[in-house]
């Protein structure tokens, strides 16, 4: 299967190149870039990243655990305090409160690894110019098509369009 | 019968060549300089660095063989100066988290120059503050008591201390601010990665767990640093206020005060942004960071600097006023004695340092002033360190009964661990600039690409 990269100066260009591949029927399609740009990352994944669901998971296990736990522990070693219920609940809220920000934040951490996939190689097409200041847009195709999605990349200004495989 | 395989398109076999010589980014080479190379002159600051954390070692074993009666401990005050630079240390380590929590959500454009090396001083500032836990309680191997772990006794802790909220707090506070530090490395250690050569280009390939930056990578890792970004803003303004709660849960004149919180917080964010220019004013002089930390950052980092010092030149004089007109006469005579009493140095300092000084950036011209900028956060670094030990020290010494009071004052092996913290910091943020970029390349990229595509000042 062709894989051609084509190289790019602006991030406005690769979005515009992204979007034309995809309307033209094109969905293996992956981009470089050497910063964050929203716009190119939208064009490519249309759904709000799924990291969100592991910041959700990872509070709501913090907040649980943090109450449960001060509850459970002051109930099984009991401080009789002037005849009051043992566990009090507005206290414990700050251990649940730390609990949801530690829970949060490590499991939004591992939600990067894997949603991000980090911890694998690097694709072949990766080369370190686009962690200099260019862009790469990155399309597996048929071999009849590498002609049409040269011209589109050319069209929208890519500086180099190659085969690499 | 099968179809012929379809003919390679023409323009395949032309477009197969080997890909031309890149030119690398200006920023890359300009960022990516600190970490080349050691000077005698960082040989120099680091055998110092390294001396006074020896030497806060060396005392610590002492105290450890001796106890704690080495330390200036004294009835009524068993709280000194090891909790004062606790307090300090975590105050520091707030800077780094405003910067890159707060600052962030608030799409504060300005913060990419400085946000790297704040969150690495808050990394080494929490950690600092920690062992002046251990080394408080005396038997530091005993600390883990402080923790919930099943144990034959049957024993739990007891959730409704404030000392307990501290653990959590400070535990929290620690791992997140270092998973914080880890992600927003990942693609700047990636750079370095693709630029390295021998033991540098083994560790950085394993550090940068195989950052590509892909639109998959950049979209999770923006969406993770906005949700890090959501769960450290109430967690930075949170530890400081639980730290404060150890004093103000109590009963202690000047201590049992309700505006603790916000009045901690402020300082906290205060001291952090003096610490942070005290580093970055000489690391941007010495490898030639003007370009990316102009004068504007360090406008914006006086304006804030001076913000806070009004909120908390405001907690001090609603202090004095509520124990005014508290009509309490135990609150009334420790505030006396504040300013009076046999710690009025320690007292004047704090009013002066912190209240009064920063008042000159109201100017622009000082604002901007570098060598000034550079001594005046250094004079607030110390103000600060004197308003804890003011809080701490002063309320313990004169409590409710007169007959019970007594005057502290720092012993040798003190003062000897205190300048060690400061070697301990020093040594750790020293290595942290050979081996880390200590600014984030990849979102001063950002803001370039984008001027270079939309024109000056499009931000």
């Amino acid at each position: 299967m062709p894989t051609i990269v084509g190289i790019f100066e602006r991030p406005n260009d690769v979005v515009d190149s992204v979007n034309r591949l995809k309307g033209r029927g094109f969905t293996d399609i992956e981009t470089y870039s050497p910063a964050p740009f929203a716009e190119i990352d939208d064009a490519v994944i249309e759904k709000p990243s799924r990291v969100r669901g592991y910041t959700l998971v990872g509070g709501l296990t913090g907040v649980v655990t943090g109450y449960a736990m001060t509850i459970w522990m002051a109930n099984d070693w009991q401080i009789m305090v002037g005849g009051k219920p043992f566990s009090s609940i507005p206290p414990y809220t700050i251990i649940g409160f730390e609990l949801t920000i530690l829970f949060g934040g490590l499991l939004t951490a591992l939600g990067l690894f894997i949603v991000g996939k980090l911890g694998r190689k690097r694709n072949p097409e990766y080369s370190p110019r686009f962690s200099a200041e260019e862009f790469g847009v990155v399309v597996k195709c048929r071999d009849r098509d590498v002609a049409e999605i040269e011209a589109v990349m050319r069209d929208n200004r890519a500086t180099e369009v190659s085969l690499v495989s | 019968m099968t179809p012929p395989p379809p003919p390679p398109a023409e323009s395949v076999s032309a477009m197969m060549r080997p890909a031309p010589a890149f030119k690398d980014s200006r920023v890359n080479r300009d960022l990516l300089r600190p970490m080349e190379g050691v000077s005698l002159g960082y040989f120099a600051l680091l055998a110092t660095t390294l001396f006074f954390m020896q030497l806060a070692g060396g005392i610590w074993i002492y105290q450890v063989y001796k106890g704690l009666g080495i330390a200036g401990y004294a009835h009524p005050v068993f709280w000194g100066a090891y909790i004062v630079t606790f307090v300090f240390w975590v105050g520091i380590a707030h800077a780094g988290t405003l910067i890159s929590a707060i600052l962030y959500l608030f799409r504060a454009k300005w913060r990419n120059a400085i946000n790297r090396s704040a969150e690495a001083m808050t990394v080494f500032a929490v950690l600092t503050a920690a062992q002046f836990l251990g080394i408080h309680v005396g038997r530091m191997w005993k600390s883990y008591f402080i923790l919930p772990y099943p144990n034959q006794r049957g024993l739990w802790v007891n959730f409704k201390s404030p000392l307990l909220w501290d653990t959590f707090a400070i535990t929290t506070y620690a791992t997140i601010s270092i998973v914080f530090l880890a992600i927003g490395l990942i693609p700047d250690i990636a750079i370095a990665r693709d630029r390295a050569t021998g033991w540098r280009k083994l560790l950085y390939t394993v550090l940068a767990c195989g950052w590509q930056g892909s639109s998959k990578q950049w979209k999770a890792h923006s969406r993770t640093t906005l949700h890090l970004s959501g769960l450290a803003t109430p967690l930075v303004l949170s530890v400081h206020s639980v730290v404060s709660w150890d004093f103000a849960m109590s009963i202690v004149p000047g201590w049992h005060a309700t505006i603790f919180g916000p009045y901690f917080v402020a300082g906290a964010i205060f001291s952090g942004f003096a610490m942070v220019l005290t580093v970055m004013i000489p690391v941007r002089r010495i490898y030639g960071l003007e370009r990316y930390i102009t004068d504007y950052h360090l406008d914006n980092m006086s304006r804030f600097l001076l913000l806070t010092s009004i909120i908390v030149g405001y907690a001090y004089a609603s202090e004095y006023f509520i124990a005014w007109y508290s009509a309490v006469e135990a609150e009334q005579t420790h505030f006396w004695m504040r300013a009076f009493g046999p710690y009025w140095f320690s007292t004047w300092c704090m009013l002066t340092f912190n209240g009064i000084l920063p008042q000159l950036l109201w100017f622009k011209k000082l604002r901007t002033n570098v060598p000034f900028l550079f001594v005046l956060s250094i004079f607030i670094n110390i103000g600060m360190w004197f308003e804890r030990y003011v809080i701490i020290v002063e309320g313990l010494s004169f409590e409710h009964v007169p007959a019970a009071w007594g005057v502290y004052t720092p012993s040798w092996a003190e003062l000897g661990i205190v300048a060690g913290s400061f070697g301990f910091f020093g040594t750790f943020f020293l290595i942290f600039l050979k081996i880390f970029p200590v600014v984030a390349i990849a979102e001063i990229k950002e803001l370039e690409i984008h001027e270079r595509v939309h024109g000056e000042g499009a931000h």
